[in-house]
């Protein structure tokens, strides 16, 4: 009964943490700002989930296999999403995607265009 | 095209290996056989994509400990830090945003070293790492940031806002 | 039991709501966005799944799509980059 309880308070924090996310992604208005708003899906979103999920198939379901195919994922997503998210900005930048409202400042504008 | 070196085929080997017994969790012999050849032949082809450095730095007791340290408990409260700050954002209405590319010096010389900062700073939420520059006159490497809420745009103080204890506990396993 | 199938419901949703970007999202950068936060919510879904119906499919599924996930991201950056593929 206690593990159903610590299993479900770390759904409930990914779940919140993922809903944020994704309300960045719709609401946020440029597409740099949207990128922020979906690392914090793709973190502490499946971060939860995954320790939850260890949590449970460990002790609850007695399957090694299951968990650790679990933290394989999560370690999977967690080690990926960053190069995918740097290869999307630079490449989103570099095709010539700018915000509506100007940057604060912007130095690799300022370093490579002539 | 790198010469394929025999560390690098043996680390690839065993990561392939350990992938295979994880996907299909059966011990049977024939199964554990088929596995080690494949793995062997996919280790002889793609190790000299993979490795470019020495393969077995991760084997001094001082820099594995310093990882683990640094992967265990300095970066996750920084990155929970920063996803707490991104949800207040999000829930917020998306209205508190002032996003800037700000360009940061990093004290990092190697191609780990440099990949790790780089990755860390992606991953929290809040901070997106554009693109790697070396300038050839001061011999330093600078990385352009893409900064969701921008408060310095001095380079020495916004690096520190940005990667300050990071690239301190990185610095612990690489350099 | 049932709390399982209820998050999985729930972050199927969430995955849902990026459709909305996916669908409107101005540029192809923000269709991606879009997409790779699908993708990560799905596997959450299909992990959460798993654990409801005790099949071990869905796990396999999910480490797939996890893996898989980054290639089109890279794909769609590296072209978005340079004007052409790989």
């Amino acid at each position: 009964m206690v593990l159903r309880i610590v299993c479900d308070v770390f759904f409930l924090v990914s779940l919140v943490f993922a809903l944020a996310g994704t309300k960045g992604i719709i609401k946020m208005p440029d597409t740099f700002s949207r990128m922020q708003a979906s690392t914090c899906v793709s973190t502490l979103g499946v971060l939860g989930v995954v320790i939850g999920g260890i949590l449970y198939a460990a002790i609850a379901m007695h399957s090694a296999s299951a968990a650790i195919k679990i933290g394989v994922i999560g370690l999977m997503i967690m080690v990926t999403n960053p190069i995918g998210s740097h290869v999307l900005a630079r490449g989103a930048y570099k095709a010539g995607i700018r915000p509506d409202k100007p940057m604060e400042t912007d130095d690799l504008g300022r370093d490579f265009d002539e | 095209m790198q010469k394929t070196k025999t560390p690098a085929v043996v680390a690839t080997f065993v990561v392939c290996y350990a992938f295979w017994i994880l996907l299909t969790w059966s011990f049977a012999a024939q199964e554990l056989i088929v596995g080690a050849v494949v793995s062997l032949l996919v280790a002889l082809f793609a190790a000299r994509f993979f490795i470019h450095a020495k393969a077995g730095w991760l084997a001094n007791p001082a820099k594995f400990f310093a990882c683990l340290g640094f992967w265990l408990f300095t970066f996750p409260v920084e990155l929970i830090k920063a996803n707490v700050n991104m949800a207040k954002i999000c829930f917020g209405g998306c209205k508190a945003i002032n996003p800037g590319i700000v360009k940061v010096p990093t004290a990092m010389k190697s191609d780990y070293g440099l990949a790790a900062v780089s990755n860390s700073i992606t991953l929290t939420p809040g901070t997106i790492t554009m693109e790697v520059a070396e300038d050839p006159n001061e011999q330093r490497n600078y990385l352009y940031v893409h900064w969701i809420n921008v408060e310095e745009t001095d380079p020495q103080k916004a690096g520190e806002a940005i990667k300050g204890t990071l690239e301190k506990g990185l610095r612990r396993v690489w350099e | 039991m049932t709390d399982l199938l209820l998050f999985a419901i729930f972050f199927a949703v969430l995955a849902a709501m990026n459709l909305y970007r996916l669908a409107k999202g101005p540029n192809a950068a923000d269709r991606m966005v879009a997409g790779d936060a699908m993708d990560n919510t799905i596997c959450c879904a299909m992990i959460l799944f798993s654990l409801y119906s005790g099949r071990g499919v869905y796990l396999d599924i999910a480490l797939l799509a996890a893996l898989f996930g980054i290639v089109d991201t890279i794909l769609v950056g590296r072209y978005l980059e340079k004007g052409r593929g790989l």
